[in-house]
C-alpha cells in the first residue's frame, strides 16, 4: 500500500509470522514480538510487555517498533521479481519400503502407512472418472494463504495414498472442488465432516448401519482421510506451527466424521432431496465446526416407556457454540420416534429445536464466540446480534441465531435409540455424478 | 439356565437376530431356540407390545408365542445335547506367498484391519518389530474380549503382527504391549457407540518424537497415529472385537474409533504434576494410562469463556460438565495456557481444581436419574443400597447433588501448542496405567 | 530455527531469498512413486490373530411335554422396556393358558451382571423360563 507498517505478532508465533511473510512474498519484513500470551492478562501486565524487551531478538520493543518504520530499506528488501515454490520432483525412484518411508517423513501423510502412488496405481485412480488427468479442478488454502491450485492427476494421487478404490474418485474430485480444506490454520482445533446421499452409497458399499461413524468399511475409512490427504498436499495444509495452529488438535480429522445417510431406514426426506438434489442424484455435503456429542448422556433419556428426543437433543446443544451450527445425527430408531411424535419432517423438528433451544443474554455474552465475532456485527447493525446485545441480561434469547443454523441426518444399525448431535455448520453440497 | 436343566426360550428383538444365534454359538449351544420380536421395544406402549406378542417372529414368520411354546416343549433332537469341544477357526498362521498387492487386499477383505492401508506383517517385519522389546516372542502377554465373550489369549509375536500393520516402529512396540497386556479392547461391543484414550507419561514422549504440543490430538505425528490405531487392530485381531453385529452393536459407531484419542501429556510446559506421578510413578517411569467412555468435545461453548479479559477457566470446565453423564467420569485435556491462567487464580495442585470442580459442579437429583445409563447401570447399584447412589436414588428430586462420588473422579491432563487457551472435556473414565519399561 | 532455515523449508532458495512475489506452482501431489522392486514379488504374512479358547457345547435341557400346569418365570433382564413387553406376555398367557403359573421376575445388577439367587429360585420352583435379553 505504500505505509510502511511493523507487525506485532507474539512470540508463541514466530515461526509463522517469518514463514507467513515469506509466502506473502516479504521474506525480510520487519517483524516485532511481544511475549505470549496475551489473552488474560490485565493492563499493568501488558504495560510490562510494552516496556520490555522483544523476547526473540532481545532488544527494547517499542525502540524495534519505531525503527522498523524508519531505518531506511536495504537492497535485498526492496527487491521485486517471482519465486517458485519447489515441492519436489515429478516422480521419486526407491523400494516400496524406501518410499513408504519417504513420504511419511516429508509430511505427505496423516502418519499412518500409505499405498504407494505408482504410475499404475494413480492411472487406475483416473479411470474412476471421466475427466481429463490434467483438468485443473480447483484452489485450496488452509487459512490466509495463497491458494494452491491442482489437477485431476493430483487428487488421484492423495486418493490412491487414501487407500482408495477408483469407484469412490469422483466423490474425491467433488470434495477437492469445493477448495475447502479438512485442516485449518486456526488456534483452534476445528473438526470437518462430510454426508453422502444417493445411490453411490450402495454402490460403494458405505456403511450406514452399525458403527456407521467408526472404521467398519472401507469407502467411509478412507474417503474421509483421502481428505486430510488431500488438504496436506495439495491445500498446503496441516504443517503445525506453519498451516496448522490448532493448540490442542482434533482427534476427529483422522477420519473427518464420514456420515452416509441411512435414506432407507429414515422416515424424512433424505439430506440431498432438502438441498434441492433428486433423490438419484449422488451429493457430498460438508459441514465444518468444533465436534461430536453423544446423545445418550442428555437429560430426560432414561425416560423409559416415553423416550423425548426432542428435549434431549436441545439439552446437548446447551454447551454449544452459536457461532456453529447444530448438525443433529439421529439413529434411524431415533427419527421414527420423533415422527410418532409429529414431526413428520426434518423442518418441523428444526422448528421446535430453534424455538425451543434458548438461553440468557447473559450466557449468551459470557460465551467467547460471542464476543469475538457475533459483537463486532452487533456494532454494525446485524441482527440477531444487534437486538440481543441491545436486550437486558436475563432476556431469554434463541441459542442458534436461526432456525437454518439447524441441520438433521439420520444414519445407524438401530441397535439402540441414540441420536449424536455435532457443533457444526454446513457449507456446501456438490454433485458427485458431474465428476463421475 | 439350560446348564441348570430348566428349559428356556431367550427373546431379543430383531436387530439382535445375528448376534444372538453367534452368541449362543460361542456359549456352545449352537442350536438354542432363539425368538425374536420387532424392533424396538422402547418407546412402545403396553398396547404397541401386545400386539407384538400377539404377532409374528419377524425372523422365522411364525406366530411369537407358539415358537416360545413349541421351544420349551418340542423333544429335542441328538445334535442339541451333544457335550465335547468345539474348536475356534482363525485361518493359517501365514498367509501367502503372494504379492504386496494382493496380501493387501485379503487382510482388507477378511475383517483384519480398519480398513485403511497397512504395512504387511512379513516375518522380516515382524521380527524387526520384535527386537523392540527383550519380551520373548511366545510369552502370553494377555486375555482380552470385546464385551462378555470367551476371552481370545495372544503372545508377543501377536502382538507384533498388529504393530506392523498400524505402521508403528519397533521402538513403540513396549507401548502397544503395555496397552494389549491390560486386555482391555478399544472396541466395545454395546449398543451405546464408546470411545477410548490414552494418556501416555515419561520420557519415551519425547524419545519416540511424540506430538504433545501444536495439535496434540490431531494427525501430526508417527506415534500418535500408529499407536492409537494399533490399538483398534489390537481390538479386532486379538480380542475378536469390531465385528458389525457381533462383537460390535454400536448403533452409530463413534469416529474418535480410528485413533483412540492419543494424548502425550505435555509435562514440559504445564504447571502442574503429570498424570503417572499423580498415579504414583516416578517422573522417569513410562506410563501409558487408559480411559473408556463417550466422546471429547471442546470448551468454545462453554459460559463464562467470553470474559476474555479475565476467563474464568474453572467455570467454563464446570460448565461443559453440564451435558455429561455421571456413568463416565471426565478427563478434562488443559493446553499449558490455560494451566498457567488457572495456576495464577491460584489452582497450583490439580487435586485444587478437582476438588472445586467436584464442589461445584452439581445437578438435581431429578436431572440425575433421567439419565439413560445412571438408570441401566447405576440404579441397579442403588438397589442394592451402594452408595452414593442409594442416596442419590432416595433424596427429593430437587435434592443438589455432585456429578461423581468422588473428586478423584475428575482427571486433569496437559496437552498443546500454547497457541491458544482452550481446554477439551472427554466423558471418559480412568481405567488403568500400566507400565511400559516393564515391556522394554 | 532461523529465518534462512524456514525459508528453505518452503522450498525458497537463499539465492532467492528477496523476492517480492510468489505463486504456488506445483502442489506436492503432482509426484508419483516408482516402485524400483517388482511388483509381483512374493511375499508372506503373518496371521495378526490372537488364540481363541475352544468352546465347551453345552447339552440344553429336556424340554416340557406340554406347558399345560406349569410354572414358568419371565426374566427381565434390565433392558429398557422390556418389562413391559413381558407384562404383555404374562397377559397373553393369563388368557390363552390360565392353568399356567406365570412369575415376572426382573434380574438383579444391570444387564451384563449374573443373579445366582434368581436362577437358584428358578431351578427349585420353575419348569421353564422365557428371558428378554435384548432390546
Amino acid at each position: 500500500m505504500g505505509i510502511p507498517s511493523v507487525p506485532l505478532v507474539t512470540k508463541a508465533f514466530k515461526d509463522l509470522a517469518i514463514l507467513n511473510a515469506g509466502k506473502r512474498g516479504m521474506p525480510l519484513e520487519r517483524i516485532c514480538f511481544t511475549p505470549h500470551p496475551v489473552w488474560g492478562k490485565t493492563p499493568e501486565e501488558l504495560r510490562v510487555y510494552v516496556d520490555g524487551p522483544d523476547p526473540i531478538t532481545g532488544k527494547p520493543l517499542m525502540k524495534e517498533v519505531v525503527d522498523g518504520l524508519t531505518v531506511p530499506l536495504s537492497a535485498d528488501e526492496k527487491k521485486t521479481g517471482i519465486v517458485s515454490v519447489s515441492v519436489g520432483p515429478p516422480t521419486f525412484t526407491d523400494t516400496a519400503e524406501n518410499l513408504q518411508e519417504f513420504y511419511l517423513n516429508n509430511g505427505y501423510t496423516d502418519f499412518l502407512p500409505i499405498v504407494l502412488p505408482t504410475q499404475e496405481k494413480v492411472d487406475a485412480m483416473l479411470k474412476g472418472s471421466s475427466h481429463h488427468p490434467d483438468e485443473v479442478i480447483g484452489k485450496m488454502a488452509a487459512g490466509a494463504y495463497p491458494p494452491w491450485t491442482y489437477t485431476v492427476r493430483q487428487v488421484a494421487a492423495s486418493a490412491v495414498m487414501a487407500g482408495c478404490r477408483p469407484e469412490y474418485f469422483p466423490i474425491l474430485l467433488a470434495i477437492a472442488s469445493t477448495g475447502i480444506a479438512s485442516l485449518f490454520s486456526s488456534t483452534n482445533s476445528f473438526a470437518f465432516s462430510m454426508i453422502i446421499n444417493g445411490p453411490i452409497r450402495d454402490k460403494l458399499e458405505f456403511n450406514y448401519g452399525i458403527g456407521a461413524l467408526g472404521p467398519f468399511a472401507q469407502a467411509n475409512a478412507t474417503i474421509g482421510r483421502a481428505w486430510t490427504i488431500m488438504s496436506k498436499n495439495l491445500g498446503n495444509g496441516g504443517i503445525p506451527g506453519d498451516t496448522y495452529l490448532g493448540s490442542v488438535g482434533n482427534n476427529l480429522n483422522y477420519n473427518n466424521v464420514v456420515i452416509a445417510e441411512n435414506e432407507e431406514a429414515s422416515p424424512w426426506d433424505p439430506f440431498h432431496v432438502q438441498r434441492g438434489f433428486k433423490k438419484e442424484e449422488n451429493v457430498v455435503s460438508l459441514f465444518r465446526g468444533l465436534g461430536v456429542v453423544p446423545g445418550q448422556v442428555a437429560r430426560g433419556s432414561s425416560v423409559n416407556t416415553s423416550p423425548m428426543f426432542d428435549a434431549q437433543l436441545s439439552d446437548l446443544f446447551s454447551t454449544f457454540t452459536g457461532f456453529f451450527g447444530a448438525l443433529v445425527i439421529a439413529d434411524p430408531l431415533v427419527a421414527v420416534r420423533l415422527k410418532e411424535q409429529g414431526y413428520d419432517t426434518k423442518e418441523k423438528l428444526i422448528d421446535w429445536l430453534y424455538k425451543n433451544t434458548t438461553q440468557t443474554v447473559k450466557d449468551y455474552k459470557g460465551r467467547n464466540y460471542s464476543y469475538l465475532f457475533e459483537y463486532p456485527q452487533a456494532l454494525q447493525g446485524v441482527e440477531p446480534f444487534a437486538t440481543w446485545y441491545k436486550l437486558p441480561d436475563d432476556a431469554v434469547i434463541p441459542h442458534f441465531p436461526r432456525a437454518s443454523s439447524f441441520n438433521v441426518v439420520v444414519t445407524g444399525g438401530q441397535t439402540n435409540a441414540y441420536p449424536q448431535a455435532a457443533n457444526m455448520s454446513y457449507g456446501v453440497s456438490v454433485s458427485i455424478d458431474k465428476w463421475m | 439356565m439350560e446348564k441348570l436343566g430348566i428349559p428356556s426360550v431367550p427373546m431379543a428383538t430383531k436387530s439382535f437376530a445375528d448376534l444372538a444365534k453367534s452368541n449362543a454359538s460361542k456359549r456352545g449351544m449352537p442350536h438354542i431356540r432363539a425368538c425374536f420380536t420387532p424392533h424396538p421395544v422402547w418407546g412402545k406402549t403396553a398396547e404397541q407390545l401386545m400386539a407384538y406378542v400377539e404377532g409374528n417372529d419377524p425372523v422365522s414368520g411364525k406366530p411369537l408365542m407358539q415358537e416360545i411354546i413349541d421351544g420349551l416343549t418340542v423333544p429335542l433332537i441328538a445334535e442339541d445335547t451333544k457335550t465335547g469341544m468345539m474348536d475356534v477357526n482363525v485361518g493359517p498362521p501365514v498367509y501367502g506367498p503372494d504379492t504386496l498387492d494382493n496380501l493387501q487386499i485379503h487382510f482388507l477383505n477378511n475383517g483384519m484391519t480398519d480398513f485403511l492401508p497397512i504395512i504387511i506383517p512379513t516375518p522380516e517385519k515382524v521380527d524387526a518389530m520384535l527386537k523392540g522389546s527383550s519380551h520373548h516372542p511366545d510369552e502370553v502377554v494377555g486375555k482380552m474380549a470385546a464385551g462378555a465373550f470367551a476371552a481370545w489369549t495372544f503372545t508377543v509375536r501377536q502382538v507384533a503382527v498388529n504393530a506392523v500393520m498400524a505402521g508403528c516402529e519397533p521402538e513403540y512396540f513396549p507401548i502397544l504391549l503395555a496397552v494389549a497386556s491390560s486386555g482391555m479392547a478399544a472396541l466395545g461391543s454395546s449398543t451405546s457407540s464408546f470411545a477410548y484414550s490414552m494418556v501416555i507419561n515419561g520420557p519415551i514422549r519425547d524419545k519416540l518424537n511424540m506430538n504433545y504440543t501444536i495439535g496434540a490430538m490431531g494427525p501430526f505425528a508417527q506415534p500418535n497415529a500408529t499407536i492409537g490405531r494399533a490399538w483398534t487392530l489390537i481390538g479386532k485381531n486379538l480380542g475378536n472385537g469390531g465385528i458389525p453385529g457381533d462383537t460390535y452393536m454400536g448403533s452409530q459407531g463413534n469416529n474418535t474409533n480410528y485413533n483412540n484419542i492419543v494424548i502425550a501429556e505435555n509435562e514440559k510446559d504445564s504447571l502442574w504434576t503429570p498424570y503417572h506421578v499423580q498415579k504414583g510413578f516416578k517422573p522417569e517411569d513410562n506410563v501409558v494410562s487408559l480411559f473408556a467412555g463417550e466422546d471429547i468435545r471442546q470448551g468454545h461453548g462453554a459460559r463464562g469463556a467470553g470474559v476474555l479479559e479475565n476467563p474464568m477457566f474453572d467455570d467454563q470446565i464446570s460448565d461443559m460438565f453440564r451435558t455429561l453423564t455421571s456413568q463416565f467420569d471426565a478427563l478434562v485435556i488443559c493446553d499449558p495456557l490455560t494451566i498457567k491462567r488457572l495456576v495464577e487464580q491460584g489452582y497450583d495442585t490439580k487435586e485444587k481444581l478437582t476438588d472445586w470442580l467436584w464442589k461445584n459442579t452439581m445437578r438435581t437429583a431429578k436431572d440425575y436419574r433421567d439419565s439413560a445409563f445412571v438408570y441401566t447401570f447405576h440404579y441397579p447399584r442403588a438397589l442394592r443400597g451402594e452408595e452414593p447412589y442409594a442416596t442419590w436414588y432416595k433424596c427429593p428430586e430437587g435434592t443438589l447433588i455432585p456429578y461423581w462420588p468422588k473428586p478423584d473422579n475428575i482427571v486433569l491432563v496437559c496437552a498443546g501448542g500454547q497457541t491458544n487457551p482452550f481446554f477439551q472435556v472427554g466423558n471418559l473414565t480412568y481405567r488403568v496405567s500400566v507400565s511400559i519399561d516393564k515391556w522394554m | 530455527m532461523n529465518r534462512r532455515k524456514l525459508l528453505s523449508l518452503l522450498g525458497m532458495s537463499p539465492a532467492l531469498l528477496a523476492g517480492a512475489q510468489m505463486e504456488a506452482q506445483q502442489p506436492k501431489a503432482a509426484k508419483s512413486g516408482k516402485v524400483a522392486a517388482a511388483e509381483n514379488a512374493q511375499f508372506e504374512a503373518l496371521n495378526p490373530k490372537g488364540s481363541p479358547p475352544p468352546v465347551k457345547l453345552i447339552p440344553m435341557a429336556p424340554r416340557l411335554d406340554s406347558v399345560h400346569g406349569k410354572t414358568i418365570y419371565l426374566v427381565d433382564t434390565g433392558f429398557m422396556s422390556g418389562g413391559v413387553l413381558l407384562q404383555q406376555m404374562q397377559i397373553w398367557f393369563n388368557k390363552n393358558y390360565p392353568d399356567v403359573t406365570v412369575v415376572f421376575r426382573k434380574k438383579a445388577g444391570s444387564y451384563m451382571e449374573d443373579d445366582p439367587p434368581l436362577w437358584k429360585e428358578i431351578k427349585e420352583k420353575g419348569n421353564a423360563a422365557i428371558m428378554a435379553i435384548g432390546h
